[in-house]
């Protein structure tokens, strides 16, 4: 894997790689995998051997970047290239010469993968940093505003949080406390910004809702669905705030929720001209301009809002209906959102 | 794409999922046409010289007449010091009949140079969509044939040459080990089909779990069925050369060794094809990994998955190639 991390930054420099290795190990201690498979992974991140060992009772393993066992005494190492994974286990690289870009994240992301499988890491959320139980709901109230005081956080200010896949391109990156959080969508790179933050740019990226430090959980939901809601290369970037209690209402909606409105958009998705005249009756004020930013004239619009008002069974333009379509405009990309799916080609040709 | 809620589909094993997240958007699950110059790029191997004067393998690149006669570029990788009397194996690459290079995936069976003393014959042969069927089978048999009347030269015993290919490389292999059975060409003795890319109708329930998601989904494998066979995909008038599943006869076949991942669309047609050989009598091992995705051993051979599967298939080819 130390080739493909190489191939990787050539194609993409910005790619946070450290990111990438510490998503590794995070998915390492999920599934339970053992010492040797840790090692195996260390060795090809690093692409030169990896070891442990153990004092009581005396254990070394080591273990080569193909996965193979290697005999022997390991060489004599520099102490960086060497961690404690707790009392009486220690990990180490097997690196000739200089440390390469990824060696002190590989290293660390082991020897704390080790100490877990060893039973030696706190029990509960043990395998879980600051960031991923200060956005998880489930986590008690009192645990969350400790991981967001450990994460330097004011328990008194107020933030949002910005989620992006691994494969993201940053052209600005901001600052905060970021780290990757595994998702039912894989795992996603979160940061935490405040308030009011300083423009960045990347593709895809969703900003969540300000929320206090402890409802940064549905800021996390809602920068989620801002994510998704993102149609790079021209709309890479969106913030919940433009949808506001929208987003609020997605964030906490089961995705396979009974909708009729959503299914019947479906329906008007099918027609070539559907989203896009849906999108610009939901931009603007009339039909006449809706016409003039759909690029068509009036008359046919008036004609496409018909077709559309008998698909969902409403008129999209008046009372709620406008706040019904525009809902069931946002569910219905949801439900197709491929940001997460796909990356950004053509890098690289 | 569609995002399909509710598939049942095993899980991947964790140690390859923790690799997918390094790779995470390199190689997309799902291929469309628009992406294809994207992954000829992306897949193209790295250079490999490094690689062989490392573990002591010659290479000798030659120009032998392809399909209509038109030359392809092969490479024959050697081990040092061998002189005659080795075995042969012609190697297809994988890439989805649209992509990679004679050199894709290739250090898996480089093994086979260094350990059993195989004399390795690997061929660039075209790609579709420019080159749409007949051209890869016929331009893989082409070389079988040179292969096989140039055994001499080469240094390979006659009666010991073997085809193995990789997905797309896999079905490829059982292509020619059907085409030289009918044509009475070059007697092979075994066929290695990893993970083979066999049957272009796409109506497997293993197709269906696999929707943009793993690598290699059903919509990729559309793509690449779609560029070799164009409007005649899934249809009634497609060689079983091109897609073996295809075959009705599947008696008189040299000995086969497949592999496939449990978590793959490629999972029920591999099964389907070596149940097939048994029930005609045949000679087939097949092994099914649980939790693999598709070329999970190329893309993370040091894992728990990838190493038995390279250590069976090893196993294997030792046993029909091995002195």
């Amino acid at each position: 894997m130390q080739e493909l991390l190489g191939r990787i930054a050539r194609l993409d420099p910005s790619a946070s790689l450290g990111l990438r290795v510490i998503a590794c190990f995070d998915e390492l201690v999920v599934g339970n995998v053992n010492t040797r498979g840790l090692l195996a992974a260390a060795a090809s991140l690093a692409g030169c051997s990896a070891g442990f060992r153990q004092e009581h009772p005396r254990r070394v393993l080591r273990v080569s970047p193909r996965g193979s066992v290697v005999d022997g005494d390991p060489p004599e190492l520099d102490a960086e290239f060497m961690a404690p994974a707790s009392d009486g286990l220690v990990v180490w690289l097997e690196r000739e010469g200089e440390a390469l870009p990824n060696d002190a994240i590989t290293l660390e992301r082991l020897a704390l993968a080790v100490r877990i499988r060893h039973g030696r890491g706190r029990r509960d959320h043990d395998n879980r940093r600051h960031l991923g139980l200060l956005t998880d709901l489930d986590v008690a109230a009192e645990e969350r505003i400790a991981a967001a005081v450990a994460l330097g956080l004011s328990a008194t200010g107020r933030y949002r949080v910005a989620a992006a896949p691994l494969f993201a391109v940053w052209v600005r990156h901001p600052d905060g406390p970021e780290d990757v959080i595994p998702t039912r969508h894989g795992p996603i790179h979160a940061i935490v910004l405040p308030e009011s933050y300083d423009a960045f740019e990347a593709s895809p990226c969703g900003v969540g809702m300000v929320s206090s430090v402890d409802e940064l959980h549905h800021s996390f939901r809602t920068a989620m669905v801002a994510l998704r809601l993102c149609a790079p290369p021209d709309d890479g970037l969106v913030c919940a705030d433009v949808y506001g209690g929208l987003i609020d209402m997605l964030a906490d909606t089961p995705e396979d929720a009974h909708q009729p409105d959503v299914a019947r958009m479906d329906d008007v998705a099918k027609h070539p001209w559907g989203l896009t005249t849906v999108a610009a009756i939901l931009a603007t004020q009339s039909v006449r301009e809706a016409a003039r930013r759909a690029g068509v004239h009036h008359s046919t619009l008036s004609t496409r809002v018909d077709v559309i008002s008998a698909a969902l069974g409403f008129d999209p333009l008046d009372g709620f209906g406008r706040a019904r379509l525009g809902l069931a405009y946002l569910s219905h990309r949801l439900r197709r959102s491929k940001v997460l799916d796909l990356p950004a080609p053509p890098f690289g040709t | 794409m569609t995002r399909v809620t509710n598939v049942v589909r095993p899980e991947f094993d964790p140690e390859l999922k923790a690799g997918l997240a390094i790779v995470g958007g390199m190689f997309p699950p799902t291929i469309t046409p628009d992406l294809i110059d994207f992954m000829r790029v992306s897949y193209a191997s790295a250079p490999l010289d490094d690689l062989l004067a490392e573990r002591g393998i010659g290479r000798v690149d030659l120009e032998v007449p392809g399909h209509e006669g038109t030359a392809l570029a092969v490479s024959v990788l050697r081990p040092a010091g061998a002189t005659s009397g080795r075995p042969g194996v012609l190697y297809a690459h994988s890439g989805g009949l649209m992509f990679g290079d004679r050199f894709s995936g290739i250090d898996l069976v480089l093994d086979w140079v260094d350990r059993l003393g195989v004399v390795m014959v690997t061929v660039e042969y075209r790609l579709a969509p420019e080159f749409p069927d007949p051209y890869p089978r016929e331009d893989m048999y082409a070389a079988l044939e040179w292969t096989a009347s140039h055994c001499e030269d080469l240094g390979i015993r006659s009666d010991r040459l073997l085809v193995a290919g990789a997905s797309a490389g896999g079905g490829l292999a059982a292509g020619l080990a059907l085409a030289a059975r009918d044509r009475g060409g070059p007697r092979l003795c075994g066929q290695v089909l990893d993970y083979p890319m066999l049957d272009d109708r796409g109506t497997t329930a293993s197709t269906g779990q696999f929707d943009g998601i793993g690598v290699w989904d059903r919509v990729s494998n559309e793509t690449g069925w779609g560029a070799l066979l164009g409007a005649q995909r899934g249809g009634d008038q497609v060689s079983p050369y091109a897609a073996p599943s295809r075959a009705d006869d599947l008696s008189g076949l040299p000995p086969a060794f497949i592999d496939v991942g449990a978590a793959e669309i490629f999972r029920d047609e591999a099964i389907d094809y070596a149940d097939a050989i048994w029930r005609a009598g045949g000679n087939a091992e097949l092994h099914v990994w649980a939790g693999a995705f598709h070329a999970c051993d190329i893309f993370a051979p040091h894992t728990a998955v990838g190493r038995s599967m390279i250590q069976a298939r090893d196993t294997w080819v030792e046993k029909i190639l091995g002195d």
